[in-house]
């Protein structure tokens, strides 16, 4: 399936979800789709974006959290994994758009591309529910359950490699823009206080 | 009440609600003393840069939170306290142990304690070493002036203090 494509589907299930996106054509093609501001597009960290949202999940429980997270990002810390499960926040679902090669850097091959079985290695980690999904209908199909269930659920989702250079662009705001539009938005959609009487 | 007691108490009355560490013998007492408290969700990783992520993220939770680990993992987290939390002006506070002091004489510590001082002025990460308990009173208000700050901050806890013998 199409990165895109994939996206859309995942937006139609949504929900009040509040997500955080791994740098990379994933996050840039959910921006493409949402323009979403309830949505963090994690411009460095390369590893940490599951991490980050675990953070996140863990002071939100009540909030539905999705992290979008690539496999490039995954291999750069499979440890995530563990400590997620560890933790097993019941509010946290932890998509990997794996398309099998660092897109953005002239589709180099992934890590042992083709050898990894991420979806055996987050059961391995602890996580109780794990999916590969290959397909727009299967995903479709399996979302509502997704939606449905206690976190957290790791969902390996199959993508194709699209090697056109940022076929589509990067959120148009970035560095501490991206704090305070995602802070102020959560601050409103959630009734939380992010930022202090002061501003910071 | 001990040292650990009292950073612990402190670190409540700076309204911390979140910890994730790393083990560190300098620092164990403080992390096992905290992951006993019910008022603080504690969050074990097995890489420090983990607690810096974790930590970020818990910010725009509106949950305060302390990342805690030994100085060789401050090392390993540099480039991700650089790329998430200077990129996005994320403030992360980091309990750190100060190793490679002149009274800690392990050898594989040495190099933490010659360079990591320089390193991080050389990412203008602000720092503040306590030696003495009087000091402990001040971490309500470094939290505070760490968030104004908007990057990582790191309190490096010395042998000294802590009355390690390790």
């Amino acid at each position: 399936m199409k990165t895109n494509a994939c996206m859309q589907v995942l937006a139609k299930y949504r929900g009040d979800a509040v997500v955080v996106c791994a740098l990379g054509m994933a996050a840039n093609e959910w921006w493409a789709v949402t323009r979403s501001e309830d949505s963090f597009y994690m411009h460095g960290g390369m590893g940490f974006a599951a991490s980050f949202a675990l953070g996140l999940a863990l002071s939100i429980p009540n909030a539905p959290v999705w992290v979008l997270n690539s496999d490039g990002s995954l291999c750069m810390n499979t440890g995530c994994l563990i400590t997620e499960a560890g933790q097993s926040p019941a509010n946290l679902k932890h998509f990997v758009v794996d398309n099998q090669c660092y897109q953005t850097v002239e589709t180099m091959p992934m890590v042992n591309q083709d050898g990894a079985d991420y979806t055996a290695m987050a059961r391995g980690a602890g996580f109780k529910r794990a999916v590969a999904i290959d397909n727009l209908a299967d995903l479709d199909a399996k979302m509502p359950e997704i939606v449905a269930a206690p976190g957290p659920y790791f969902i390996r989702l199959r993508v194709e490699a699209e090697p056109d250079y940022q076929r589509a662009p990067p959120a148009n705001y970035e560095g501490p823009e991206m704090k305070y539009r995602f802070g102020r938005a959560l601050e409103k959609k959630l009734g939380i206080q992010v930022f202090g009487p002061r501003g910071f | 009440m001990d040292v650990n007691d009292r950073i612990h108490a402190q670190l409540i009355k700076a309204g911390v609600r979140l910890a994730a560490s790393l083990p560190d013998d300098w620092v164990n007492t403080l992390i096992r003393r905290i992951s006993q408290d019910n008022q603080i969700r504690h969050v074990p990783v097995g890489r420090e840069a983990e607690t810096i992520a974790i930590c970020a993220g818990a910010f725009f939770g509106g949950v305060r939170s302390v990342a805690i680990f030994g100085n060789t993992g401050l090392l390993t987290c540099t480039g991700e306290m650089a790329t998430l939390c200077l990129r996005h002006a994320i403030p992360v506070f980091c309990i750190v142990s100060g190793r490679g002091s002149i009274d800690d004489h392990k050898v594989y510590q040495e190099v933490q304690g010659r360079r990591t001082i320089p390193l991080l002025q050389a990412y203008d990460y602000p720092y503040k070493i306590i030696d003495d308990e009087d000091e402990i009173e001040d971490i309500p208000n470094a939290y505070e002036w760490h968030r104004l700050q908007k990057r990582p901050f790191v309190l490096f806890l010395n042998k000294r203090l802590l009355g390690t013998k390790a």
